[in-house]
């Protein structure tokens, strides 16, 4: 049934007034006997939070009047990103690689692929001249020759930004292994948790053990690395993002067009800004032995409806919401092409990060897709032509106009 | 800075029936460190140096205490070594056998927990009988108006604490959850002389504490949450749950609770804070249903999905939680009092089932006249 929704006041993070001064605190976790996590690898599950390290961070005393901030140990490091060349992980990869750069870091893109490849086009990778006027070096070639294609260059990190699978990242963590690297990261997904009716998936969780991330993490784990850390996101929104977020949103709202919304709309997703898995990973860079072992949720700390995802994305254009709700078998349509987003509850919190890297979630949607509304309209796509087959064909099937 | 803060041991809760699933490795039963960094000073704090013990006994105030949370808070308490008075009208025994408590525990608490008999509406009563007796810190449980506590806190102006069971409810509601204590509030929430008497707190100066649970569940639990299903599922009958059956809700445990508001007593951490307390995990109502199920050792239960918009149940209560998400995170309790709660949901539903509705005690009659209505429907639609 059709809706249409008046919008309802709600504030993210609103301050309730306090004439308390901000708490400040520090990362606290409770003294217990730590067993070596290395022991834990190969079995199904991995570092649970119940055995927290009993490592904890001092911070330089921070301005009373600053909000608490860990300050990071500012060695310089060499790094080597191995990105994938599309998909919602590639953004990721450019990300990082500006803020490594911004804090002094050395920074090498290795893009999968040719550079001259019609993928190049698209963001990030069209926006590469961005890493390079930062002091960054971008380099393509196949992950499987990486040391011929990085010139025999040494690396104190490395970050998998590549791989779905044990074949596309064994040849780089192998490499990696022998070239001595002392930080070896991995982006797996947060897709290898098993669903559950209780939410949500938190880092030593049962997960898929015949999913290709996991044979990936399970083999980084067993080489013993100084350093190593898997990073398990989900839904990425931010400008240079290779693949659609909000913006399917977008699209519709902007044209006045219902927003098909599988089920009820109550699913529960996480939509972060890539900026917060760009800043867990550069903490766990400037922390490695705190981040050692460890499994993180790279995830924004709220989740979001998909109802309330169209809210906010109707908020920031300002305009009209008409969402549909419908059922992907009744209306004959796949339910992956029909809906950006998995059909389900499915919902990560970036505990570990929060716990052990003192990490801080700073995605505020409602704001971050004002900003992305923008672009969306300053970059034209607003006007674009497009088709819309599989929303009419679910129309269709409910008998419901295809303009509002 | 580092320095040792010696925190009392964290109570393991007797249970002489095994419950249906073996202890959950999180958790840790005994006496624990925590490693507190020096926490920078608020104007009113006095510095604290030294090792301090928490035990140091204390002359506590419970307003209520004989029904549910206050129950084991009180049994914490003493167990702790304070003075605890609990302030009720007396119409509920003042104490009560827990089952599965043992008859020396229970005898020992028994004669070591005193009783204040008084209403609290009665203002003047309260003032002047508090006064009289002088607190050092008030657990307010059953509070639920701002104009309630005035009374305790002009009675006390020397109160070392004073610690108050919110509720999440509080919150407004939000398209991105979960709730935090930084989140926006409702002001015309149900719930909103919780708010007002944070406020009223805050506002007159008193060293507050706020607690914010979601929904409460054990053992005793005079809310039919956990019993709603219980009951069904021991009648054989479906289960009819509004909606899609994917709406999120929480449930604590009540023994958890009651250690977290053992863990801001005294605790500089504490002060004029707001901490949710609830289960570490999150659940579906549809999973809540089969939790129940797996809980007590009953068969997976057939759920039946209404629209309850389709229904008018009049003054009936249908389903017992609210029809939407709400959860809140209870990450900064974790953090600032080194508190987790023990129990995970399947537990904590075995834990309540074995020592209450299990026993064939329960608080509520049952009542299927809803249900009735619902399954009544669902035939007539089959049939058409």
């Amino acid at each position: 049934m059709a809706t249409s929704s008046s919008f309802s006041t709600f504030s993210l993070l609103s301050q309730r007034t306090s004439p308390r001064l901000p708490t400040i605190t520090c990362s606290l976790s409770p003294l217990r006997s730590v067993s070596s996590f290395s022991q834990s690898l190969l079995s199904s599950q991995f570092l649970s939070l119940s055995q927290p390290t009993n490592k904890y961070n001092f911070s330089k005393r921070p301005n009373l009047s600053s909000k608490f901030k860990v300050v990071a140990s500012a060695d310089k490091k060499k790094v080597l990103i191995v990105n994938t060349n599309s998909g919602g992980h590639a953004v990721i990869g450019f990300y990082f690689a500006k803020e490594l750069l911004a804090s002094g870091h050395e920074v090498t893109v290795l893009t999968v692929g040719e550079e001259g490849s019609d993928k190049m086009k698209k963001p990030p990778f069209s926006r590469f001249s961005e890493l390079v006027s930062a002091g960054g070096k971008t380099i393509w070639g196949d992950p499987s020759e990486v040391e011929k294609v990085v010139g025999g260059a040494a690396f104190d990190v490395v970050l998998d930004n590549n791989g779905k699978d044990l074949d596309a990242v064994k040849p780089v963590i192998d490499w990696a292994k022998s070239a001595n690297v002392s930080q070896f990261l991995f982006i797996s997904s947060a897709g290898i948790y098993k669903t559950s009716d209780e939410v949500p998936h938190v880092e030593g969780d049962p997960v898929k053990e015949d999913a290709g991330h996991v044979t990936v993490e399970k083999y980084i784990a067993s080489l013993s690395f100084p350093s190593w850390a898997t990073f398990r996101p989900q839904y990425m929104t931010g400008s240079g993002n290779n693949k659609d977020c909000e913006e399917w949103f977008f699209d519709r709202i902007v044209r006045n067009r219902p927003v098909p919304i599988p089920g009820s709309g109550m699913q529960l997703t996480s939509i972060s800004h890539v900026r917060d898995l760009s800043s867990m990973l550069t903490l766990a860079v400037e922390k490695p032995d705190a981040a050692n072992g460890n499994i993180f949720n790279c995830v924004c700390d709220r989740a979001v409806t998909f109802n309330g995802l169209a809210k906010l994305c109707a908020q920031a254009a300002g305009s009209e919401l008409n969402i549909v709700y419908y059922d992907p078998k009744e209306a004959g349509v796949d339910a992956k092409k029909a809906f950006p987003f998995r059909n389900m509850h499915f919902y990560a919190e970036p505990r570990a990060a929060k716990e052990i890297l003192g990490w801080k979630s700073t995605t505020n949607l409602p704001e971050d897709l004002k900003e992305r509304f923008a672009e969306y309209v300053r970059i034209g796509r607003d006007k674009k032509e497009l088709k819309f087959e599989v929303d009419d064909k679910i129309l269709n099937s409910l008998k419901v106009p295809a303009s509002v | 800075m580092a320095k040792l803060v010696v925190m009392q041991q964290s109570n393991t809760w007797v249970s002489p029936r095994s419950s249906v699933l073996p202890p959950s490795v999180s958790g840790f039963h005994g006496a624990s460190l925590n490693i507190s960094v020096q926490s920078w000073r608020r104007k009113w704090q006095p510095k604290v140096s030294g090792i301090q013990v928490m035990a140091s006994s204390k002359n506590i105030l419970v307003m209520g205490g004989t029904r549910f949370i206050g129950v084991f808070l009180s049994r914490l308490l003493v167990k702790e070594g304070h003075q605890v008075t609990l302030f009720t009208r007396g119409k509920a025994p003042i104490t009560q056998q827990l089952p599965g408590e043992s008859d020396e525990d229970y005898a020992d608490f028994k004669s070591k927990v005193l009783h204040l008999k008084g209403d609290r509406q009665d203002f003047e009563f309260v003032k002047t009988s508090l006064a009289a007796k002088g607190f050092d810190v008030v657990y307010d449980i059953n509070g639920r108006e701002a104009v309630e506590v005035e009374p305790i806190i002009d009675a006390l102006p020397n109160l070392q604490q004073y610690i108050y069971c919110s509720s999440a409810g509080v919150y407004l509601k939000t398209e991105t959850p979960p709730h935090f204590e930084v989140d926006a509030v409702d002001p015309k929430s149900r719930h909103k002389g919780k708010l007002e008497t944070e406020s009223l707190l805050d506002s007159r100066g008193v060293n507050w504490t706020s607690i914010r649970p979601v929904y409460i569940y054990g053992p005793l639990n005079y809310n039919p949450v956990e019993e709603w299903f219980f009951h069904r599922l021991k009648a054989g009958r479906p289960i009819p749950i509004p909606g899609s059956g994917i709406q999120i809700t929480q449930l604590g445990h009540v023994k958890d609770l009651a250690d977290a508001f053992i863990k801001v007593l005294g605790n500089p951490k504490a002060s004029k804070e707001v901490f949710n307390i609830s289960g570490s995990k999150y659940v579906t109502f549809d999973g809540l249903a089969k939790a129940c199920a797996k809980a007590a050792g009953f068969p997976e239960p057939e759920i039946i999905h209404y629209n309850p918009k389709e229904f008018d149940f009049g003054k009936l209560k249908a389903f017992p939680f609210r029809d939407q998400h709400f959860f809140a995170s209870i990450e900064k309790a974790k953090l600032e009092l080194g508190w987790s709660p023990e129990y995970d949901l399947v537990e904590g539903l075995a834990d309540s089932y074995n020592l209450d509705f299990g026993r064939g005690t329960y608080r509520k009659e049952v009542d299927f006249r809803t249900d009735d209505m619902i399954l009544e429907k669902k035939k007539s639609l089959v049939l058409t």
